[in-house]
């Protein structure tokens, strides 16, 4: 579309071993190229040991890589800390119980929030004017939160949980959201309201988003690209005008080819096997 | 009645060891047997400044703080940056200032007889004070020295907890205390969980040298044995202070942790004067903290099946 335009991410030759050199060795990425334009949703969809839950944890820098970079809203960001990068990404975890201090009450756990990549000081946590504004905006999430704000965060369900700790993702308006399936571990209809929030959310701050997902309903009908992944690497990727024609057919036929690919390489060894040993 | 007075300066002078180790076992979850070298490290300092350089007992008591803040930071920087395991990092550091002590000392024991303390000090104020070296309390003959002591070790122990309360409530000490609860969470709002982690056991440390600089004062000698098992008595005081409140909230906690450890001071001293060999002490200690660990899982299991029962 612009293409003077710098993307918000830039990974390029992407390469990640773990467990190198031991019986235990996966190679999750193996030279990921991805440029995500600012604003636009994309949808990650992959089976297990895929690698997209890495990609994710990748850019948020859980871990640093062995080969490639990543460049985030013009910055090169591949040797920086997770705590640093921070800064500019906002996470949503696949576990409820990763996002929030569940000792810590819902009042607390925002003042950490409001800091997200700032300076943490010696300012009163929290502060009266964002238990005001906390108040306004756990409101608007009609769950009934908004006269608990003194309780622990550990006594809410998970959705109540991912519901939060995704307002708490983008309190501060992050460059980059990232969602690592945020509603695998939820009941349905939890798991809807959370998809609707976030929808609500990144369409109205026009968030650049990243999120990883198993469900192909939430494929189709969020986002505005899909990045296929498999064995490490990017194997298709639909554009919005290819999206939009996208049903979930269409990408479970996908899925399907490339099951079939697998099985063929599968049977391909064996019949080498069988033939030379 | 000089015997309570003494068990409750001593029981508050160790409140500050038991806000260290709350510090370091409740909100990171470490059980640091530093502790049980840096008690020792802050008192041997404050003791050589006051014997050998007739420092100010007021500097000398700070060089206390400081110099446990010093052992807590190494403890600290064995366990991030070296991803030593905290509790083997806290072996290390209490082995080696063992002799990092007795070098600092000279000799395994200082008398500080003859010395300018703070013990001088509160035997002047108590005389300004009260205007007699000993006075009336309903009934009781009373050291107006002892007393200026328990007054002015509660009134610090109470500004301490009060700085400490404060700081757990800004943006800076909630998320200290996130990042024991959810250290990756910590990460992803962008904090430094290993920079937190250094910086709470420094203080943690630096509480627990200074309880041990002001325990030297007290007793008047420092002594190269005084740490030993220190950790265990401040594990018992968090413990007891624990079962008092039985409430999560910060504030809740550190009174807890005060009064956890002047209670368990006085039943110490009580045991004693009815006949428990000193030597028992630590063994009863240990026991005590073993009980007091194990006990709840044990009441919530024997609960549920009493309960089963009549089913």
């Amino acid at each position: 579309m612009n293409a003077t335009l710098q993307p918000m991410v830039r990974i390029s030759g992407a390469c990640k071993t773990f467990h190198a050199g031991t019986i235990n060795e996966v190679r999750p990425m193996r030279g990921i190229d991805l440029e995500i334009a600012e604003g636009s949703f994309v949808i990650v969809l992959g089976g297990n040991g895929s690698g997209k839950s890495t990609l994710l944890n990748a850019i948020a820098g859980s871990f640093l890589l062995d080969a490639g970079r990543i460049e985030l809203d013009g910055r090169d960001v591949t040797a920086w800390p997770e705590y640093r990068r921070a800064s500019l990404i906002g996470r949503v975890f696949q576990n409820p119980f990763s996002g929030t201090a569940p000792t810590m009450t819902i009042a607390e756990n925002f003042s950490l929030a409001a800091k997200r990549g700032l300076m943490r000081g010696l300012g009163w946590a929290p502060s009266r004017r964002l238990r005001d504004e906390l108040r306004e905006r756990v409101f608007e999430l009609k769950m009934g939160l908004e006269d608990r704000m003194d309780t622990a965060i550990g006594s809410l369900s998970g959705g109540q949980r991912q519901a939060l700790t995704l307002l708490m993702a983008t309190w501060l308006r992050p460059r980059l959201l990232l969602l690592d399936e945020h509603t695998a571990a939820l009941d349905p209809k939890s798991a809807d309201q959370v998809i609707a929030l976030t929808d609500r959310i990144v369409t109205r701050e026009r968030l650049t988003t990243l999120m990883v997902t198993h469900s192909m309903q939430q494929a189709v009908n969020l986002g505005d690209r899909i990045v296929m992944m498999h064995k490490g690497q990017v194997l298709h990727d639909f554009s919005a005008t290819q999206k939009r024609r996208l049903r979930v057919d269409d990408l479970l036929a996908c899925f399907e080819d490339i099951r079939r690919r697998e099985l063929l390489d599968e049977s391909a060894a064996e019949m080498l096997q069988g033939q030379y040993v | 009645m000089t015997l309570l007075i003494g068990a409750l300066t001593l029981g508050a002078i160790l409140a500050l060891l038991a806000l260290g180790v709350y510090i370091s076992f409740r909100i990171f979850a470490i059980a640091d047997i530093t502790v049980d070298g840096s008690l020792t490290f802050g008192a041997a300092v404050t003791g050589i400044l006051l014997v050998k350089y007739g420092v100010n007992p007021l500097l000398a008591t700070g060089a206390g703080f400081v110099a446990g803040m010093l052992a807590g930071t190494v403890s600290g920087i064995l366990q991030t940056r070296f991803r030593i395991n905290p509790l083997l990092a806290g072996i290390l550091v209490m082995t080696a200032l063992y002799s990092v002590n007795l070098h600092v000392m000279g000799r395994s024991n200082i008398p500080f007889l003859g010395a300018v303390t703070l013990s001088s000090y509160c035997e002047r104020i108590g005389h300004h004070l009260f205007g007699a070296a000993a006075i009336d309390l309903a009934g009781w003959e009373v050291s107006a020295t002892d007393l200026t002591v328990l007054l002015l070790m509660g009134l610090l122990v109470g500004l301490t907890a009060l700085a400490l309360w404060a700081f757990f409530r800004t943006d800076l000490g909630t998320a200290m205390r996130a990042s024991g609860d959810n250290p990756q969470m910590v990460e992803a709002l962008g904090g430094n969980v290993q920079r937190y982690r250094v910086f709470g056991l420094a203080l943690s440390n630096g509480l627990v040298g200074l309880a041990g600089s002001l325990w030297a004062q007290y007793q008047n000698f420092a002594d190269a044995q005084m740490g030993i098992g220190m950790v265990v008595w401040g594990l018992a005081s968090v413990i007891i202070g624990e079962a008092l409140t039985a409430a999560p909230s910060i504030g809740y906690a550190i009174a807890g942790a005060i009064i956890g450890s002047v209670l368990f001071r006085q039943l110490v001293a009580i045991a004693l004067s009815f006949g428990l060999n000193p030597n028992d002490l630590k063994l009863v200690t240990a026991a005590f903290v073993f009980v007091a660990l194990v006990l709840p899982d044990f009441l919530a299991k024997y609960g549920a099946r009493a309960n089963r029962r009549p089913a």
